[in-house]
């Protein structure tokens, strides 16, 4: 399998690896996918945040329900901290390098230095998914002493306090993220910005790219509202129109969106999902990746190398090809479309589904490829003419 | 026991993460954003030096294991492999292991 068919997912990119080094990661990443191991872990230590997004795939933040059920999956309570450990070890066991610890917020939970000294006894590579909002100088000097951690990825949803903090409801945490991102860096961290757009925030996507490059940080930016794990939908009355996604397109986002692809196999259309990446919910279900709500087992019930060898799901969604997603398949669009597993598992309830919007998006980015090959339009008739006089 | 006269003693930086693929091995250095590749045999020498080793007796080890080479040419391989660790700083000298 070669790296142009093997594309890894954005979330399950190392933070922190310069040059030659991401030409080896891409080739180790390849070997774990081929040979099925789960070199990429996210465990959600805890689904507990100090901030409450409106957009937050957890559950709805403003109005909780009594556990947050994975579908297939457990609403019992969360992971102690001994189950968390016992499952980074199953995890290091069954050849996980890459560990992400994400929540929630991380730094809610009183453990989180637990396990990153377990991680490190472990020799895992670490990166951690926080919103910046709780790394006091302390705090930020105790993380930088990891030598294993890899990265910072923070989430922006603004490029003024204005705006960030409406999306978290958290007066004050656009300055306390960007305080929190500045204390990393300054102790030699590397950190990536992650930019989630939505009708709140859309207006100032090139701001937030423009503060980025300016303070050279790199970014991700995702489009893809999604509905809640705990089955609501609140989330998705934040979610772009597609109107605006094709103003984003033709303006900001140009150089990201709006690019073709190549027509995809069986192998490039398989993502990382069970074969090279495996997430750990704060309820012990194991799924194919964080963003995708479908449980594979519980590792308080099984150990998680079964649940990695033997589960039907994951087994299942190995052994996928393009005519296995029924709508895709067809789909003069697949070149453009940055298709997500969470976004179809959330929007249609089956890993091979569609959501609407990603499609919508596709078509977008694919049209505005087209507009941009077609030949320039002749000039006027009477315009040639007077040229040929 | 190593005989400390005879060659250097390593131990490979406990805390970087690292993870066999199949013969060979990756070694990831966040301080440096580095990663690195190991062939078998460098992978071999990665594992051995969990503990601190010398380079002779890494040689010696190596050598019951790999044919076609003199004890000798394995020293001289692995001290230039240790070394180079070294330089990048994967593996820290007696004393600081």
């Amino acid at each position: 399998m070669s790296e142009r068919e093997a594309p890894i997912c954005d979330d399950s990119s190392v933070i922190g690896v310069d040059g030659d080094g991401q030409v080896l990661v891409a080739k180790v990443q390849t070997w774990a996918r081929k040979n099925v191991v789960p070199l990429n872990a996210a465990i959600e230590i805890t689904q507990r945040c100090n901030i409450r997004c409106l957009h937050c795939y957890n559950f709805d933040r403003d109005e909780p329900r009594d556990g947050c059920a994975t579908q297939g999956g457990s609403a019992k309570p969360e992971l102690s901290t001994e189950e968390i450990l016992r499952v980074m070890g199953e995890l290091r066991a069954a050849g996980c390098l890459f560990l992400m610890l994400t929540g929630g917020e991380i730094l809610s939970h009183a453990d989180l230095f637990v396990f990153l000294d377990r991680a490190r006894e472990l020799n895992f590579s670490v990166q951690l998914l926080t919103n910046a909002t709780m790394l006091q100088p302390g705090v930020a000097a105790r993380i930088a002493s990891y030598e294993n951690l890899q990265g910072v990825s923070v989430s922006l949803y603004g490029a003024t306090p204005a705006v960030h903090d409406g999306v978290t409801q958290m007066p004050g945490s656009f300055r306390r993220t960007w305080d929190g991102i500045r204390r990393l860096r300054h102790l030699g961290l590397s950190v990536r910005l992650k930019f989630i757009l939505m009708k709140q925030n859309a207006h100032e996507a090139e701001a937030m790219r423009a503060q980025a490059d300016a303070d050279g940080l790199p970014y991700l930016v995702d489009l893809t509202i999604t509905s809640r794990h705990d089955g609501t939908n609140g989330s998705l009355s934040t979610r772009l129109a597609a109107s605006t996604v094709e103003d984003l397109y033709r303006g900001p986002l140009r150089d990201l969106g709006v690019k073709e692809g190549f027509e995809p196999t069986d192998a490039s259309w398989a993502c990382n999902c069970a074969r090279g990446n495996v997430a750990i919910t704060a309820r012990g279900d194991v799924q194919p990746c964080i963003s995708v709500p479908l449980a594979a087992g519980n590792v308080r019930e099984q150990s998680f190398a079964e649940i990695w060898a033997s589960s039907p799901l994951f087994q299942r969604i190995r052994g996928l090809k393009i005519a296995d997603y029924e709508t895709c398949a067809p789909c003069d669009h697949k070149r453009y479309c940055h298709r997500s597993r969470g976004a179809a598992v959330t929007a249609s309830g089956s890993y091979t589904g569609v959501d609407p919007f990603v499609c919508a998006t596709a078509e977008i980015a694919h049209r505005l490829c087209d507009e941009a090959k077609a030949p320039a339009e002749p000039p006027p008739a009477r315009a040639r003419l007077a040229v040929i006089s | 026991m190593a005989d400390e006269t005879k060659s250097p003693s390593w131990r490979r930086d406990p805390s970087l993460p690292f993870q066999r693929m199949d013969e060979d091995a990756i070694v990831v250095d966040p301080r440096s954003r580095q990663v690195h590749l190991l062939n078998e045999t460098g992978a071999r020498i990665w594992e051995l030096l969990e503990t601190t080793t010398s380079v002779d007796e890494i040689a010696e080890l190596l050598a019951d294991e790999y044919e076609g080479a003199t004890p000798e040419e394995l020293r001289r391989e692995v001290e230039a492999f240790v070394g180079d660790l070294g330089g990048k700083g994967l593996v820290l000298p007696r004393g600081r292991a």
